[in-house]
């Protein structure tokens, strides 16, 4: 930036160039200092305390008594670890990511698909409705599942009980609850992935599929030969942008089940969340460090097996 | 999808947390030792202005209260701030915590050890005779042997019952013990009720149900020593009994997203345990006048049940504290508790309000005055909301899943240590 400048400035003699690369980058720092602030006040200053609380028993009877506040080292960090209930949390959010982020993929992508070639009419149409999830609040639509999944007044429920079944507790019996909820995310979340795809998939030039066909390559052939190769960029961007949201789930559970029944929808989000509301501060740091930790090990798998070799 | 850290957000949050207690005062509380009251406040030539927070319909009626009292006492101005319930918690711990406190707040009875904790709440003076109250809801308000509010106004729970399945059933009685409560379940649910009892399997609030049957069998939620006995043989014989209800499918297996109300007026759920809010519900949902009354406790060691309701505290960092206690004072006057019951339903404190006609003359509300008498609440301690979450998960576990009695009461008890009672 500030080499261009130089050229732009034309100033011969040395100090005068000087003063226009100090000025410059007083500038664009200037122009930096927003974000920079912000950053350094909102983001980077918070998560520090958080980090520095975490080896503390910082609880929330001790905020009129700072003095309090003792250094623990990493009890925190053990407690965490082998809390039973964190330990459901985990296994229940390893199980939102390893089910969800396939099952989203799947879908936005069969959608993307079908959308990009079969449907010509109405297209739109479909559009807007598989994308109209992503935009609603996730409270109403939780709200409105919940209604749905409900055991005795729910919809899906009433109809099974026309054709003479009775339905489970969709979400009130532990063996289907997590299930439900999953299927709930990945019907909101594959809008938005059906939005990455589509434009992936414009990016593929038509003549590959054109020459394909005259090589005699089937529609299967076509799709995995093709269209996946080369949707390996927005392969990884959707598999990373989904992890890491599978990995904070908070507010479908927190409407539609409170992390019950038997904790079998607890999330490492809402696990969080209790601790906090209980006023556990330093401890709810070590556990935002261990998710933290869980994002980025999800996020590094996901490169190593996605990123273009 | 979400993309923003939600980590992140903790850790704003922390931080401001950290950043407040700056500006808080460091106070000693002096106020611990023997004394369980402070000193007297001089309420008589109070005046200024004071603010005063409440939440759900008190704190859009409080208002009326409030203006009746500056008619009697002209120097005083008192404005009322209503606060959300959801909000209510953390808006108080973070008044406390910047400092920037209301004068009076009302305070939820599960708060007290928390906030008493924090050093923001001011401890009683000694104007407030507690002899007026009913015990129970005056324990709500002492914190380690120091008292930090009056009860305002009090809940307590007794069994709702449909007295024409019980006739039917050959049950009429209400139920004296155990043994008797089991058999008028039984006996409304064979007279055509569908479940005799609606008891809470688990999920937030069941330990207001099932610590009265603990009681009843003679435990206490915290011993001599002041440490946790959840577990031992009153535990194992309330889970038991709690639970045989569940094994002996006398209450719907699971949660229902029907409201029980309405289950209960068309006689498909025979009788639950509930506060007196219920009264007006059941009525609304249908329930003829005539068909169902409400009944003590059982009682086995005891007949005790649970207490709730809310406290009125002045905060410790409040600048016109004469002001604020002769505000206190005033809304524990029995004709003003009257009031007040007129106004919100709420139930008198105060056991002299209950001689009002209003009250005495009323067959099921003289049931909960009853009941109000041999009523506990948990201990005050800071960390109850997470030992009582840990006990919704335990009686969910005994009820739903497959966890016996006596392992659900040592994982009641190991986890209950675990926490402490953060003092």
């Amino acid at each position: 930036m500030t080499g261009r400048s130089d050229a732009v400035g034309a100033g011969p003699s040395a100090p005068t160039a000087g003063r226009s690369r100090w000025r410059d980058s007083l500038i664009a720092w200037s122009f930096a200092a927003p974000f920079v602030i912000l950053f350094f006040v909102f983001m980077a200053g918070p998560i520090l305390v958080a980090f520095v609380s975490s080896f503390t028993d910082l609880r929330v009877t001790d905020i009129r008594n700072p003095l309090a506040i003792e250094f623990t080292g990493l009890t925190n960090y053990l407690d965490v670890l082998s809390d039973a209930r964190f330990q459901k949390a985990a296994a229940n959010t390893a199980v939102f990511v390893v089910v969800g982020v396939p099952l989203t993929i799947v879908l936005g992508l069969a959608v993307a698909v079908g959308l990009n070639q079969g449907v010509v009419k109405a297209r739109t149409l479909f559009r807007v409705g598989y994308y109209l999830p992503v935009v609603t609040s996730i409270v109403a639509i939780a709200v409105v599942w919940r209604l749905l999944l409900g055991t005795d007044t729910g919809f899906i429920n009433g109809t099974l009980t026309i054709f003479g079944i009775e339905g489970p507790g969709w979400l009130s019996d532990e063996r289907y609850a997590l299930w439900s909820v999953i299927a709930m995310a990945a019907w909101r979340n594959l809008g938005f992935l059906m939005v990455i795809f589509l434009a992936g998939l414009q990016t593929i030039p038509k003549d590959l599929y054109e020459a394909a066909e005259v090589d005699g390559a089937g529609p299967w052939q076509r799709f995995k030969g093709i269209t996946l190769p080369l949707l390996r960029p927005t392969m990884l961007f959707a598999a990373v942008i989904t992890g890491i949201g599978y990995v904070q789930f908070f507010e479908e559970v927190y409407v539609m089940t409170q992390g019950g029944p038997l904790n079998s929808t607890l999330s490492l989000a809402l696990y969080a969340y209790s601790q906090f509301s209980f006023g556990n501060y330093g401890y709810t740091a070590a556990v935002a460090f261990v998710l933290f930790v869980a994002i980025a090990a999800v996020t590094f798998f996901q490169f190593r097996v996605l990123r273009e070799s | 999808m979400r993309t923003r850290g939600r980590s992140g957000v903790i850790a704003v949050t922390l931080v401001v947390a950290l950043a407040l207690v700056a500006c808080g005062r460091d106070d000693d509380d002096g106020a611990g030792g023997e004394a369980s009251q402070a000193p007297e406040v001089d309420t008589e030539g109070a005046s200024g202005e004071i603010d005063v927070w409440a939440m759900g319909a008190e704190g859009e009626n409080l208002q009326t209260l409030a203006d009746q009292f500056m008619d009697e006492y002209p120097d005083i101005t008192v404005s009322v701030t209503p606060v959300p319930w959801d909000a209510a918690h953390d808006r108080i711990v973070n008044a406390i915590a910047g400092g920037e406190v209301p004068d009076v707040s009302m305070v939820g009875t599960t708060w007290m050890g928390e906030f008493a904790t924090l050093g923001g709440l001011d401890p009683t003076p000694a104007n407030i005779d507690p002899s007026q109250f009913f015990e129970g809801a005056w324990n709500t308000t002492v914190v380690d042997g120091v008292s930090y509010a009056v009860p305002w106004y009090v809940e307590t729970r007794v069994l709702y019952y449909r007295t024409d399945l019980a006739e039917d059933g050959g049950a009429a009685d209400a139920p004296g013990n155990w043994d008797d409560l089991k058999a008028m379940v039984q006996a409304m649910q064979d007279a055509g009720a569908e479940y005799g009892i609606s008891l809470q399997p688990g999920g937030t609030g069941a330990w207001q149900t099932y610590m009265p049957f603990f009681w009843q069998a003679g435990g206490e939620i915290i011993g001599e020593d002041g440490s946790f006995t959840l577990d031992g043989e009153p535990c194992v014989e309330a889970l038991t009994y709690y639970d045989s209800f569940f094994e002996d499918g006398l209450t719907p297996p699971a949660a229902e997203d029907v409201p029980v109300e309405g289950r209960f007026a068309n006689g498909e759920i025979a009788s639950f345990i509930s506060g007196p809010w219920m009264i007006n519900i059941v009525k609304d949902a249908g329930t003829e006048e005539g068909t169902f009354a409400v009944a003590r406790q059982p009682s086995e060691e005891a007949g005790t049940s649970f207490v709730g309701g809310s406290n009125l505290s002045v905060l410790e960092q409040s600048d016109n504290k004469e002001a604020a206690w002769a505000f206190v004072e005033y809304l524990m006057q029995p004709e003003v508790q009257v009031t007040w019951y007129e106004t919100v339903s709420a139930l008198p404190s105060v056991t002299s309000a209950w001689d009002d006609e209003q009250l005495s003359g009323d067959e099921m509300l003289s049931v909960f005055g009853e009941q109000l008498e041999d009523a506990k609440a948990p201990p005050s301690i800071a960390t109850w909301e997470q030992v009582a979450a840990e006990i919704d998960g335990v009686i969910e576990q005994v009820t739903v899943g497959d966890m016996s009695p006596e392992d659900g009461c040592a994982a009641m008890q190991e986890a209950a240590s675990g926490i402490g009672t953060g003092q």
